[in-house]
């Protein structure tokens, strides 16, 4: 059977129309190589769970050079309407043109609510717009509720890295500004049939006050020292061919470290012993590969935030304390998930 | 040149614990550090310093409830600190210190460079720097491992997505810096105990102001609120995963790549 027709249909009933009026809630879009960030997609997704409950609108904003063919994908996420600034000056981000042409645009529009990514332009520009506008700024949101009775987004941030989180609101100052954590929130669901008319920013391109001279290329960045790396892969006894771990740890740019057991067979320095005697870790990711977990190791790991263990022996005490655990041969398991990950 | 660098305290990571289960946060040693990557802009700060001669003044990221920072930062070699009473906020509200120190900024009769951490160790906020570079009409470069000062004009080394980047930016101008960018050099322990003992020139060079007399009490309204605390789900340990070797490591694969960061 033909169903062009409910295509058709669906399409004329998806036509979003535009309020005036001002308010809203507004989300920068983020443009990476040409397409837009997934962190505005899911941006414009906690937007709409926003506007539900707040009755506004939703507005995107889209900067950059050629970037006017995005607007369908910001449509598509959810946004009732869809700002374009589209000028050769924006092709490559800098700070004072894209905060020419928002600055002009909120004030005259008033919104409620300002999004940006958490990523490093959202950094350069929430607090500057924040700032400008007067209003509050909330970095980092994991999380998003309503206080409907007095329209205030509240929002959860992470503290130490996410042990805890804080429940921030912006009561007093309009608009609320926030930054929205990559993966943080649910990617939403893109509606083909949403589509709508973008409008045209006119951008007078300011002229950028940080000019870049080029690659540093004589710089080095001082080491990060193992008790402060973000990944740490260890080796163990049981690693079996320590030259796998290397691979690995280079795979998840971590650092190289190990027990006891991997200083006793010479593969690792006396710096590089995790262990309360020797080096404790707190990294994000802490891979054990062939480690027994002896008290001291398992202790000297105990604030990492997630463990990976692989070791043949199901009894051994580093499955107590890890997060995933993998009962294997090191030498069997390591080959396999360094194709994995290279993938 | 002046040289202002700001700074601020944290309460040492070390010294929690968080119970998700209880739902509470135990304080088992409250001890305060310099934030770290204030601590790193405060040893930029003095060896643009060296290099290039200024008067480096610190000023504090919050209203704190005693001097401290200010006293490490004197005894490290700045040469000017103020301390600025006002009304501890629970949590730092850059908002309403970005008026403050703008207002600092004209009664110290401005300055050349300001510096300060790109992020706090706790909160994991960087709106102070640019908030500052907003209101004071300054450009800024944000997330610096180094810079120097040469020719009217600020020269950093920052990270963008390819790699490290040198950029120029005219003074003056707001720098962040990186926590771990630099190795910061200790407090002279002769300048400590003359600063506590309040002996000698260095520790008339610790001053206190009053945020009042900077700016209007409707300015010292804070912006943010605390709203209540959230904990993480517990942690689930153990979950053993079986199948072929190419099974396992395609399931520890994806576990992997959603907590790396980014």
């Amino acid at each position: 059977m033909d169903a062009s027709f409910l295509d058709l249909l669906m399409a004329q009933q998806e036509e979003v129309t535009e309020a005036e009026g001002g308010g809203g809630i507004w989300v920068v879009a983020d443009v990476v190589d040409g397409t837009i960030a997934p962190v505005t997609l899911e941006a414009i997704g906690a937007a709409r769970n926003l506007a539900g409950s707040l009755g506004a609108y939703v507005y995107a904003v889209l900067l950059g050079d050629g970037v006017s063919g995005l607007a369908t994908t910001l449509y598509q996420a959810g946004a009732d309407g869809v700002h374009v600034a589209d000028h050769p000056a924006l092709a490559s981000f800098a700070v004072e043109p894209y905060l020419e042409v928002l600055l002009n645009l909120f004030q005259a529009e008033g919104p409620e609510v300002i999004l940006f990514g958490a990523t490093p332009q959202g950094q350069e520009l929430a607090p500057r717009v924040a700032q400008r506008l007067g209003g509050g700024l909330i970095e980092h949101a994991v999380a998003m509720t309503l206080d409907e009775a007095t329209r205030t987004v509240q929002a959860a941030v992470p503290i130490y890295g996410g042990q805890y989180f804080e429940i921030l609101a912006c009561p007093q100052a309009r608009p609320q500004v926030l930054t929205v954590e990559p993966g943080a929130f649910p990617a939403p669901f893109m509606d083909p049939y949403r589509k709508g008319e973008p409008k045209s920013i006119e951008v007078a391109p300011a002229e950028p006050r940080v000019r870049v001279l080029g690659p540093a290329e004589d710089f080095t960045p001082p080491p990060v020292p193992l008790a402060q790396a973000p990944v740490v892969v260890a080796a163990g006894r049981q690693a079996g061919d320590f030259g796998l771990v290397e691979q690995l740890a280079a795979a998840l740019g971590g650092r190289v470290a190990g027990d006891r057991g991997a200083r006793d067979a010479g593969w690792i320095g006396p710096e590089q012993i995790v262990d309360i005697r020797g080096v404790t870790v707190a990294p994000k990711v802490y891979v054990a590969v062939g480690i027994r977990g002896d008290t001291f190791h398992n202790a000297a790991i105990d604030d990492a935030r997630f463990i990976l263990a692989i070791h043949p022996d199901p009894t051994a005490p580093i499955f107590k304390v890890a997060d995933l655990c993998i009962e294997a041969d090191p030498k069997e398991v390591l080959p396999a998930l360094l194709t994995t990950l290279g993938k | 040149m002046r040289i202002i660098v700001i700074l601020g305290r944290v309460l040492d990571p070390r010294g929690i614990v968080v119970n998700p289960r209880a739902g509470r946060i135990f304080i088992n040693r409250e001890e305060y550090l310099l934030q770290p990557a204030d601590r790193c802009a405060l040893e930029l700060a003095l060896r643009i310093k060296e290099a290039s001669g200024a008067e480096v003044v610190a000023l504090p990221r919050t209203f704190l409830p005693d001097d401290d920072v200010l006293r490490q930062a004197l005894a490290t070699g700045a040469d000017r600190a103020v301390y600025i009473a006002g009304k501890p906020t629970a949590l730092p509200d850059d908002g309403l210190m970005a008026r403050v120190l703008v207002a600092a900024v004209e009664k110290l009769g401005g300055a050349d460079l300001i510096l300060t951490g790109a992020t706090t160790l706790d909160t994991g906020q960087g709106q102070l720097g640019p908030r500052l570079a907003e209101a004071l009409g300054w450009p800024q470069i944000l997330g610096a491992w180094t810079a120097e000062v040469a020719d009217g004009a600020v020269r950093a080394v920052r990270q963008d997505g390819t790699g490290y980047v040198k950029v120029e930016a005219p003074l003056p101008a707001v720098v962040t810096v990186v926590p771990g960018a630099l190795k910061p050099r200790y407090p002279d322990g002769r300048r400590l105990i003359n600063i506590y003992k309040g002996v000698g020139e260095i520790a008339a060079a610790l001053e206190r102001w009053e945020a009042t007399g900077l700016v209007a009490p409707e300015a010292l309204v804070p912006m943010l609120e605390r709203r209540g605390q959230d904990f993480p789900p517990e942690r689930e340990r153990g979950t053993r995963l079986s199948g072929t070797p190419e099974e396992v490591a395609r399931a520890a694969a994806d576990a992997l790549r959603a907590r790396l960061p980014r």
